[in-house]
């Protein structure tokens, strides 16, 4: 019997495992690829590690701290390995998986999801038209350029402002294909701003705010795509149509949270974040079940994604010493300009903070940031500058909480 | 002449410049008319008429010149020197029909080829279809595709059996709710409407399948629709049960019928495009393509939505495809269980050329709701429009308002190949001696494929074809193992053998790479043959984990740089070159 099974060798499921070997549990890691690291392999860009390590670093480099931290501490890694099934049994869990060595059940008295997110694809934003060769998410064009050394093609269209179409974006400029047009819905590029500069702006790099790929042509092989452009409510205009040639389209439109294993185990999914449902050490709605990094909720930098990983971790240790003590079960839940909230719930009495990330859906310069219940404000928070979908973290006083049942999140 | 004065009668209403031919029962025209629409309606118009055997609507109109015959064909491409067989029997087109006829004819000791333009089986309207196999219950009496309908359901067990192919016999519930007559309800008092729609109209219903000759036909009232289908809309009246409806996976059904067919001795040729055909006293003596001519005694047009377009080479044009687009949208397996029937909101009046589509499982857990009808000009048009999908979601959300629709994970659309007579058309040419129709297969297409390979070969033995059988026949076909379905001992045992079962490449649908290799050994050699044999990228993300790896198995396997590995056709590679021009 494991005390910890984590499943995802990502830098958050080698943070916690880490973590958790450190405080001398047999910790078990599955991970599905042939190599740790997750998405870091593929990001081969600088900008990781300058909240947590003060500097930065490109993605491999940030994986080979998490990887080596698993190997030193002792970390039981078996890679290639597809878990085909978690079941609780009793007060322990039933982990099926299949590796090219054979089939496996293993025994452990905790899980930490820590299988991160996926892109979204062409069908979940409903674009319209034909279904070629030549459509791809970002991600996989960044693996496909970084770890093979090929192109998507010689003519792109990006649609989507988020970070890695704008990464990719600077890329295929770098390797000179003959025309890069990055259009989005949004009135500005929706990633950080540091990536809008340093991508987009710096290299001249076409972009157009408010249109979107309404279809794809090209029977065979992408041949162009017809541009619209949209409203404020992101409804095409009618009118604005516009044939554009291009040989591949790349989507960079959100990611989101791989939480269906989670919901077959029985998990409640949140329907803001996607994610599932957490407390304040991220565990999720069945007891012994963790979660962390990008599975909770997208998260803007890796260095937050890894810190869910400490605080899942010191959870997972209250769990199995058996010292949890579930007896708060408060709501937090996102009010006026706020999209998302985790944890939505607050359990334990114990710990004097914790740490809550929400993103505000408006743009601010000194905003307020309140908690309330009902009308009164039980705590007020500053930040100086707040941007619309850009993750924010504020540590709320426990004590605070006390004797609510439901708390709002409001930012004015 | 009444069938001349009747269809004056229906080119007197449209002012165009229509003149008209009846040829054997076969209406030709030609002329001009303004819209696409009317060239619709005027053949459909004709082609309901009694005794009308075919439509050939060479009209011209706006915007339809894509279409053109002209334009399609190319006898310049025809190799005739060039000798690459000689068969008892040709057939024109890989799609489920030309493939469960291959097979049927490998019964026997003749020789038989069949030519398909595309690289793969499957690759026209047999793929994109919600993989129904309907009960029999819509055709009208008299139509061919009634008899076929009834006796093709009737043969799927078995032929699935030995095909090993998944087949459920889940039955379909046809609703009769508050809306199913609403153009009329205006007329009627409220409590007579509901009278007539709960007590009567399903006895009509039974009544109209019974005389089709479907079998078992049930009528639900009240609770006993919910004890069958928990989910459906709290004001349905009335449901008529049909137990025999089935479920299929249409083109893994279309794969299994080629792969047996090959291996009892038929030769495909694939990417083989037919140019013309070599005539002697109105018979086809030879099929020239562009890889070579192939001598034959018999030629089948089993080309689907190109029927027309290979009967006018013959010289045996009698009809006239016009292409009906189905749009269906595909939802997430985790959804199993919402729906255990086919299941359909009965309209009236229905919608004139299609049965209205609805909401049906899959074979492997998935849901499928559609299909749209809707006519188009051009027939390689499989695009879905943006607002279609919002449509589908409209229509069907009343047989189960609370479906969570927002959880499809694909939408695509096919195109059926319908004549203007809409019937089936399976007989021989009237003005060639030796070339078989087996045309204008739409819905309920799929139900009646296995009786559709039976009733042609009895037309050929009519056209004079001498069958004698083929001791050396094995019918049994197995379809590659699954690691997603198997027994965890089974799949460590598979592991143990060869640990690719161990390698699982697609995380959504669960595939491993020794499907994948099985695949490409059973001639699979692009992403998506790949897929359509394995799942491997049908689950919710769509491809997005598994696409690179998979091509990068195609790659190892076939020895090509990743960057040639190909969707599916031949110019539709995936990837552009190397960065900066250097292989890594």
């Amino acid at each position: 019997m494991k005390d910890v099974v984590v499943i995802g060798g990502g830098p958050s499921g080698l943070a916690v495992a880490s973590e958790l070997r450190k405080k001398g549990y047999d910790v078990m890691l599955l991970e599905r690829n042939d190599e740790l690291g997750g998405l870091l392999q593929q990001c081969i860009h600088d900008g990781f590690g300058t909240i947590l390590f003060g500097k930065s670093m490109s993605g491999p480099e940030f994986a080979d701290i998490f990887i080596s931290r698993a190997r030193t501490e002792g970390v039981e890694i078996k890679l290639e390995a597809y878990v085909k099934s978690v079941k609780k049994k009793g007060d322990h869990f039933k982990i099926t998986t299949v590796t090219p060595g054979g089939v496996e059940k293993l025994k452990s008295r905790s899980v930490v999801y820590a299988i991160g997110c996926r892109e979204k694809n062409q069908f979940e934003i409903k674009i319209g038209g034909a279904r070629p060769a030549g459509v791809y998410t970002a991600g996989t064009v960044q693996r496909l350029i970084n770890l093979y050394g090929i192109l998507p093609g010689k003519d792109v269209v990006i649609l989507g402002g988020g970070d890695v179409g704008m990464i990719v974006a600077r890329h295929l400029f770098l390797e000179e294909v003959n025309s890069i047009l990055m259009v989005y819905p949004e009135d500005f590029f929706s990633g950080l701003p540091r990536n809008a500069q340093q991508c987009i702006l710096d290299f001249d790099i076409p972009y157009r705010p408010r249109t979107i790929v309404r279809d794809i042509l090209g029977d065979k092989k992408v041949k162009g795509v017809e541009l619209v452009e949209v409203d404020e409510d992101w409804q095409p205009i009618k009118g604005t149509e516009e044939r554009y040639n291009c040989d591949s389209v790349i989507l960079s439109v959100g990611l989101i949270p791989y939480s269906e294993k989670l919901e077959d185990l029985g998990a409640k999914v949140d329907k803001n974040t996607s994610g599932p449902l957490v407390n304040e050490y991220f565990e999720t709605t069945i007891d012994g079940v963790f979660s962390v990094g990008n599975l909770i909720q997208i998260f803007d930098y890796v260095d937050d994604a890894v810190k869910t990983s400490f605080i899942a971790a010191e959870g997972v240790e209250r769990y199995l010493e058996k010292e949890s003590e579930k007896n708060l079960g408060i709501e937090l839940k996102p009010g006026d300009n706020v999209m998302t909230v985790t944890p939505q719930r607050v359990d334990e009495i114990t710990g004097e903070k914790f740490s809550a990330f929400f993103r505000p859906d408006i743009e601010k310069e000194n905003p307020k940031i309140e908690i309330l219940s009902g009308d009164d404000v039980l705590e007020r928070h500053v930040k100086r500058y707040v941007r619309h979908s850009m993750l924010e973290e504020i540590s709320i006083s426990k004590d605070i909480l006390l004797g609510e049942e439901e708390v709002i999140i409001d930012v004015r | 002449m009444r069938l001349n004065s009747k269809v004056e009668r229906i080119l007197d209403e449209f002012p165009s410049d229509i003149s008209y031919e009846v040829k054997d029962r076969v209406v030709f025209l030609e002329g001009k008319v303004k819209e696409y629409k009317d060239w619709v309606k005027i053949g459909s118009e004709i082609g309901d008429i009694d005794g009308v055997e075919g439509v050939v609507n060479d009209l011209e109109c706006e915007g339809k010149e894509l279409t053109d015959l002209e334009k399609v064909i190319d006898k310049s491409k025809g190799k005739e020197n060039v000798r690459i067989g000689k068969y008892d029997i040709v057939i024109v087109g890989g799609g489920i029909v030309g493939c469960a006829l291959a097979r049927e004819l490998s019964k026997y000791e003749i020789e038989v080829a069949l030519v398909e333009k595309e690289p793969d089986v499957s690759l026209g309207q047999s793929r994109a279809n919600n993989g129904m196999v309907h009960p029999g219950l819509a055709p009208s009496k008299d139509s061919l595709k009634r008899s076929l309908n009834i006796r093709g359901n009737e043969m799927y067990e078995d032929l699935c059996e030995e095909l090993d192919v998944p087949f459920k016999r889940v039955g379909s519930l046809i609703l009769i709710t508050p809306r199913t007559m609403e153009e009329y309800k205006k007329y009627i008092p409220n409590p007579i409407y509901k009278f007539f729609l709960k007590f009567i109209l399903p006895w009509i219903v039974k009544k109209k399948g019974e005389l089709n000759g479907v079998k078992n036909i049930e009528i639900l009232r009240g609770e006993e629709v919910y004890e069958e289908e928990k989910n459906v809309n709290q004001d349905v009246l009335a449901a008529v049960k049909i137990p025999s409806t089935g479920i299929v996976d249409p083109y893994q059904l279309t794969i299994a019928l080629f792969e047996n067919a090959e291996k009892n001795g038929v030769d495909f040729y694939f990417e083989t495009k037919v140019a013309d055909f070599v005539k002697r006293n109105r018979s086809v003596k030879r099929v020239l393509t562009d890889k070579g001519t192939l001598e034959c005694k018999y030629v089948v047009n089993a080309a689907g939505l190109y029927s027309d377009v290979v009967a006018e080479l013959a010289g045996a044009r009698e009809f006239t495809i016009h292409p009906r687009k189905g749009v269906e949208l595909l939802f997430n397996k985790r959804l199993n269980g919402w729906v255990d029937h086919c299941l359909a909101e009965l309209k009236i009046p229905s919608h004139p050329t299609s049965k209205g589509g609805g909401i049906n499982p899959t074979v492997h857990g998935n849901i499928i709701w559609g299909p749209t009808a809707e006519e188009i000009v051009d027939r390689k048009d499989t695009s879905v429009e943006r607002e279609k999908i919002e449509q589908i979601m409209e229509r069907y959300s009343s047989i189960i308002p609370d479906f969570p629709k927002e959880e499809f994970i694909r939408y695509f659309a096919g195109v059926r190949a319908a004549t203007f007579t809409e019937d089936f058309v399976i007989r021989p040419a009237k003005w060639v001696k030796n070339f078989l129709h087996v045309a204008g297969i739409q819905s309920p297409g799929i139900a009646s494929v296995p009786a559709i390979a039976e009733y042609s070969i009895e037309q050929l033995k009519d056209m004079g074809l001498k069958l004698k059988e083929d001791e050396s026949f094995d019918g049994r076909r197995n379809s590659i193992d699954r690691a997603a379905e198997m027994d965890e001992e089974v799949l460590k045992q598979k592991i143990e053998e060869d640990s690719r079962w161990g390698n699982i490449v697609c995380t959504c649908e669960m595939v491993s790479e020794a499907e994948i290799i099985e695949a490409m050994e059973r001639g699979a050699d692009s992403f998506d043959a790949i897929k359509r044999r394995t799942r491997a990228g049908m689950g919710e993300c769509q491809e997005s984990y598994c696409l690179l790896r998979i091509s990068e198995i195609i790659s190892r396997e076939m020895d090509i740089p990743l960057n040639k590995v190909r969707k599916e056709w031949r110019d539709s590679e995936f990837f552009d070159g190397f960065v900066r021009g250097e292989e890594l």
